[in-house]
């Protein structure tokens, strides 16, 4: 690769601010979502007719935070989480998810940030919320 | 001949019949390169980490990564064909960390455990609380955490 490669703006642990509220666009779920969730990880597990597999709003959150006014976060990993279930999530609901930083923490090869997230649904209740603790990347050295 | 061809018929169990300390082991499954591309897809989320195998060959990885939340996703899965029916029902609360990456051809499992029972929402329902780990073909612990189910209680 060439030094002069310009590299697509990506959001830095020295860019996260804490508090800052993000609202993420919304996506409405659809059979074919359910379909598919379920094909991938082989959940085979009985649940009402309509309800959607429990983990399926939280992965269309992960996508959906991509698509927020601010680069994409420079996740170097996805450390861990603790995640309530609040109220069923049916086909045919639209869904978003509005998340902050609650705390950033220097560490060697990156920072940690621990992020609150809630996913809502069109009525405005959060049918699912919790906590994510995410490593970050520095800015490389220019 | 092999038992575990068809244990996804799992006999519904109630919250009575659940024990703590019981324990499970699920079928394995070997994560494959479309899995990632369909989760990728699914999810929206195109990470370099799952979607681009140059920027991947300078990594601590040296290679692409399952997502995290396919590997619980896929956890999730193998957990409903390795678990009686009621220890895998409707989830109320998880708290999951991801250990170690999950490879383009790692064969994972599910070990899980049960490690609590208490009174749930009404009284006809308890909460049951599940630990369970995912492991490789080399044993090495790559997620684990604790899965609390809504299950229902027998009828009187």
């Amino acid at each position: 690769m060439n030094g002069a490669a310009v590299l697509p703006a990506q959001c830095y642990f020295e860019d996260v601010e804490k508090g800052v509220p993000l609202e993420t666009p919304g996506i409405t779920l659809t059979a074919a979502h359910v379909t598919l969730f379920s094909g991938v990880t082989g959940d085979a597990a009985l649940r009402d007719p309509g309800v959607v597999p429990d983990l399926l709003p939280l992965c269309l959150s992960s996508g959906l935070g991509w698509r927020v006014p601010r680069p994409p976060l420079a996740v170097l990993a996805f450390m861990g989480f603790e995640w309530r279930f609040l109220g069923p999530v049916r086909v045919g609901d639209t869904i978003h998810s509005v998340s902050r930083t609650l705390t950033k923490r220097s560490m060697r090869e990156g920072g940690v940030i621990i992020e609150e997230r809630g996913i809502v649904n069109q009525r405005g209740e959060t049918v699912q919320s919790g906590k994510l603790t995410l490593l970050v990347a520095r800015r490389p050295a220019a | 001949m092999l038992s575990f061809g068809l244990v996804d018929a799992q006999p519904a169990v109630f919250f009575e019949e659940l024990s703590v300390g019981q324990e499970f082991t699920s079928p394995g499954r070997t994560v494959t390169e479309s899995d990632i591309v369909i989760f990728a897809g699914l999810s929206g989320d195109y990470n370099v980490l799952h979607t681009d195998a140059e920027h991947m060959k300078a990594s601590i990885f040296g290679e692409r990564i399952a997502h995290g939340l396919l590997g619980l996703g896929i956890q999730q899965g193998l957990a409903s064909r390795g678990e009686p029916a009621a220890a895998h029902g409707l989830l109320s609360a998880l708290k999951w960390k991801f250990k170690g990456p999950i490879k383009i051809g790692d064969t994972v499992h599910v070990r899980s455990r049960i490690a609590g029972k208490r009174d749930g929402p009404d009284s006809g329902r308890g909460l049951v609380t599940v630990e369970r780990r995912l492991v490789n073909q080399r044993g090495e612990v790559v997620q684990e955490g604790e899965t609390e189910h809504v299950v229902e209680r027998r009828k009187p």
